[in-house]
């Protein structure tokens, strides 16, 4: 897939450079008596980073020419994009939801939510499996762990 | 050995209390292993308050037991999810899930056991009859000879990724770099924590691990559901020959024996941990086999060589502990919590002052095996009864315990950030053929490498030559050249190869 | 603390409060450790817990909030609402010393400090299997070798880099991580002298390690034979209170009654022989007044000496 490879080859370079350029620089901080810098170990990393997303996204790159591919876009399937987002955008609104409720009193809506996304209609279902991990969960923090209701 | 002692000892060992006792720590461990996002942390903190009320030797044999059973567990849910709820049973996963789908999951499930408590039995005779008179061998591995042995199993998982070789050392890239970030751990100074208070131990392990392992794999499946669902499931047929047989046992017996071996070695020296047993096992097994391009793709060996390395290295972490009081590993290190609360001093101490004791934990942890074996056979009639479940219904489900399991942990909101961060990151590592495994590893390897090489350096003050004095040192940066050449030969075959034709995938 | 501190005596003999609102607490407590399950403030808090749950007739439950040593567990208490029924149990390092090199979001005016019941340990330790064994031994043989020092804190290097630099000691210092990363060290012979918080105590009775001199205030009664670095001419020491910390704004009778609880504990046998016999901390009783006293002076004297 040189579409791909060229495009994430990019991204990895990129992210390693703004590490390089930005992140190290600034956020490494010093210690004047190691001989190693605490810069050093993560230069590492984001030096593999840059050049080996460089080598993926210009092999990707040299193939796509090859091959006549440009384009370097392709058409995006909304619809395959909206379905796989949507799982990391429901869960990412139970995460900001579990700032303000534990996640003991809300969790049977959480996963009965999502099973009726994911297409789950018989209702014994949707509650039987709601309900009892939510239990579980209960009994396990507040009789077992002791850490109270999480 | 005192003979009368070991007599008393194993006659305290086989009370019904301590049968009871035993049991229900395998028996916990192992319900907590399967599920995916309660990891064995979790198992601990549930075990420490309920051993107050324990005796001694029953409590400690109830942890020991307890760590063997998540151990065992999360092979379950690796090989049937695709969830390992560990780091080191993401090894376990890569040949486990796919054997599962092949329509072998009992197969699976029986070589992951069997290898598990081979190992377990194994390593704990070895930690026995061998290893406490010598753990002072550990202190041969200073500074030096760690990050030689850490750089090794570096390069040597790095170059285990199949597929795309510079793939794999981005990854590693991305591992080495976000696991530096925390307090620098000479100076206490943050290092790239860009001002977060939480971050200044790091990004936390539970939540890297979960986040790329189990949580990703299940938005992996979700998507999957739109184009696949009708094949989605394992299938459970009722299949006289989807069992383990003599042939398939003979088979993968030198490879639990060599796990074995490696995950003993990796537990006795501290601060390798069981991750790193099961890749370098994992690795070894691919590269003594005949048909190094069948692991990953369902090769019975692939589960025995994790499985056996990730339990040997459990009671293997106790040799510094008993020996040295030197915990091999974080389970090692709550361990020595737990037997504070009890009263008592791990460490040589114990050997000296209380050998009763000592015989009648021996004792036990064989017995936790044992018991291991047996509630495993029989769970895992139960438990490949999950492959029944719509993956549908087994989403969410695995979705909440991964959140709660954070929450249990105490990260708060930020750790379910970090949690949520590394699922998009492992799903887009997933999608796009990135080695994840390489990843962790480097996460995990890390901070230990460079502790030990600023160790090295300091102690040194600068001069190499001291290294001439060091031969396993010698030994370990040999191997990593030699680690380090064959991955560069390897990657320049497979650029020309692909040169020809265009990448697989 | 360039002062000794004599006071623990006087500290115990402070009454417990006489009138307490005697229906508090009336639902479960959350006792806070800043550190992950198995540390020593772990095992500790988790036998405190027991103990004060006994006194307090509702359950302790403890939840353990991880990282950067305590200084997260400290923001969280922060923001918690001051009602007593979530209290931190843990060191004072956070405080009086976290703060002074890393930007952290507390001060040590947004809590109260209760009481301690515990008072931690730092030792000087080498192994018994170097040619020398006491501090000045240590110092007498650094003035002719070069030597080697395994650190756990900036704190406790930047003492023993100040005391080579007083005696002209080529020193090089290794950071560790933590107790469980220093013993190797010592024992392999890997350095020649090191710091321990604790780590030491099952050592000794083997005779596999020494301990050459205590950074804390006042001797061991654990090793009452060895000095401190003050008795021994040097102006440094540290030192770390076990303390129950609640956030600022805590109604009076609901401290009072807390303090009690730990009054209580320190008195309790079990809470003893666990405290010392397992994690070598003497126990204490050092109520609230002298608390904010000893946790504002450390700070003070910590601030001094990585000015240095």
């Amino acid at each position: 897939m040189p579409r791909s490879d060229f495009w994430s080859g990019l991204a990895v370079a990129g992210f390693g450079l703004l590490a390089l350029l930005w992140m190290i620089p600034n956020y490494a901080g010093t210690n004047p008596f190691a001989r190693m810098p605490p810069g050093l170990v993560p230069s590492i990393g984001a030096w593999a980073m840059v050049i080996c997303g460089g080598i993926i996204a210009a092999k990707g790159l040299i193939q796509m020419l090859r091959a006549g591919h440009a384009p370097f876009t392709a058409d995006l399937h909304w619809g395959a994009v909206a379905w796989a987002a949507w799982p990391f955008a429901y869960v990412a609104v139970a995460i900001w939801f579990m700032s303000f409720i534990k996640i003991t009193w809300f969790g049977a809506f959480l996963i009965g939510g999502m099973l009726v996304l994911l297409g789950e209609r018989r209702w014994w279902m949707i509650l039987g499996c709601s309900v009892v991990p939510v239990v579980l969960l209960y009994i396990l923090s507040v009789y077992m762990m002791r850490t109270g209701v999480v | 050995m005192n003979f009368s002692a070991v007599g008393a000892a194993v006659s305290e060992a086989l009370t019904l209390a301590s049968f009871i006792g035993i049991g229900g720590g395998v028996l916990l461990g192992y319900i907590v292993g399967v599920i995916p996002g309660l990891s064995r942390s979790v198992a601990i903190s549930i075990a420490i308050p309920m051993t107050f009320y324990m005796s001694p030797f029953i409590a400690i044999s109830f942890l020991i037991g307890l760590s063997k059973g998540t151990a065992a567990g999360s092979a379950v849910s690796a090989i049937l999810l695709n969830a390992p709820g560990e780091a080191s049973s993401a090894a376990t996963a890569l040949d486990g899930y796919p054997m599962a789908k092949q329509g072998k999951p009992k197969t699976a499930l029986q070589i992951g056991l069997i290898a598990s408590v081979l190992g377990d039995i194994l390593a704990t005779i070895i930690l026995i009859f061998v290893a406490i008179p010598f753990a002072r061998v550990a202190l041969l591995f200073g500074p030096y000879e760690m990050a030689a042995i850490l750089a090794f199993a570096l390069v040597f998982i790095a170059g285990l990724s199949g597929g795309n070789i510079f793939k794999g050392l981005a990854a590693g890239g991305l591992g080495i770099f976000l696991g530096t970030i925390g307090l620098d751990n000479q100076t206490g100074l943050p290092r790239l924590t860009f001002g977060y208070t939480e971050l200044m131990d790091g990004m936390p392990l539970i939540a890297v691990a979960i986040g790329t392992l189990a949580l990703s794999e299940m938005f992996v499946q979700s998507e999957k559901l739109r184009y696949d669902r009708a094949n989605m499931s394992v299938a459970l047929k009722k299949d006289s020959t989807d069992r383990i047989t003599w042939p398939i046992f003979r088979n993968i017996l030198p490879t639990i024996l060599r796990g074995t071996g490696v995950g003993t070695f990796v537990g006795a020296l501290p601060g390798l941990g069981p991750s790193v047993g099961s890749f370098m096992s994992y690795g070894m097994a691919q590269k003594a086999a005949k048909d190094p391009e069948t692991f990953g793709k369902g090769n019975p060996k692939g589960i025995a060589a994790s499985e056996s390395a990730d339990n040997a290295v459990i009671p293997a972490a106790l040799i510094p502990l008993f020996g040295l009081g030197i915990p091999g590993n974080v389970s090692a290190a709550l361990l020595i919590g737990a037997f504070a609360i009890h009263g008592i001093t791990v460490g040589p101490l114990l050997l000296r002052d209380n050998p009763e004791l000592l015989y009648s934990i021996f004792a036990g942890m064989i017995l936790a095996s044992v018991i291991m074996l047996a509630l495993g056979w029989f769970g895992l009639m139960f438990f490949a009864q999950i492959t029944r479940v719509p993956p549908h219904v087994v989403i969410p489900i695995v979705i909440f315990f991964c959140l709660a399991g954070m929450m249990l942990q105490g990260y708060g909101t930020f750790g379910l950030i970090i949690l949520m961060a590394f699922a998009l990151l492992g799903y887009l590592m997933k999608k796009y053929d990135y080695s994840f495994v390489t990843f962790l590893v480097a996460f995990i390897i890390t901070p230990m490498l460079e502790l030990n090489l600023r160790q090295s350096i300091i102690l040194s003050r600068g001069n190499v030559a001291i290294l001439l004095d060091r031969p396993i040192a010698l030994i370990f940066i040999a191997c990593t050249a030699l680690a380090l050449i064959t991955l560069i030969i390897r990657t320049f075959r497979t650029d020309k190869a692909a040169a020809g034709a265009p990448t697989s995938e | 603390m360039k002062k000794t501190f004599a006071a623990i005596l006087g500290a115990t003999m402070m009454t417990a409060p006489m009138a307490y609102a005697a229906d508090w607490p009336t639902r479960p407590l959350t006792m806070v450790i800043g550190f992950a399950p198995g540390g020593s403030t772990d095992i500790q808090g988790r036998v405190l817990a027991n103990v004060m749950e006994e006194f307090l007739g509702q359950p302790v439950n403890v939840v353990n909030q991880p990282g950067g040593g305590s200084a997260v567990a400290f923001t969280r208490l922060k923001n918690t609402e001051p009602d007593g029924y979530t209290f931190l149990f843990g060191g004072t390092t956070a405080l009086t010393f976290t703060p002074i090199i890393t930007p952290v979001e507390y001060e040590i005016d947004d809590f109260e400090y209760l009481a301690a019941v515990a008072i931690g340990q730092n030792a000087i330790v080498t192994s018994a299997e170097q040619p020398f064994s006491t501090f000045d031994e240590i110092i007498a043989h650094g003035r002719d070798n070069p030597m080697t020092y395994a650190q756990q804190t900036p704190l406790d290097e930047a003492i023993i880099r100040a005391i080579a630099d007083q005696e002209g000691l080529d020193l090089a210092i290794v950071p560790t991580g933590g107790g469980g990363g220093m013993a190797p060290l010592v024992l392999g012979r890997e350095v020649d002298f090191a710091y321990s918080g604790g780590t030491h105590a099952q050592y000794t009775p083997t005779g596999e390690m020494n301990v050459a001199a205590f950074m804390s205030a006042e001797r061991s009664p654990f090793y009452p034979e060895v000095p401190t670095l003050m008795e021994l001419g040097y102006d440094y020491s540290i030192e770390d209170y076990r303390t129950i910390i609640v956030p600022a704004g805590t109604p009076e009778d609901v401290k009072e009654r807390l303090m009690a609880a730990a009054e209580y504990a320190s008195e309790s046998q079990a809470f003893k022989d666990i405290t010392e016999g397992n994690t070598f901390f003497p126990v204490v009783y050092i109520g609230q007044e002298e608390m904010e006293a000893n946790v504002r002076r450390i700070r003070a004297a910590t601030e001094e000496v990585m000015a240095d």
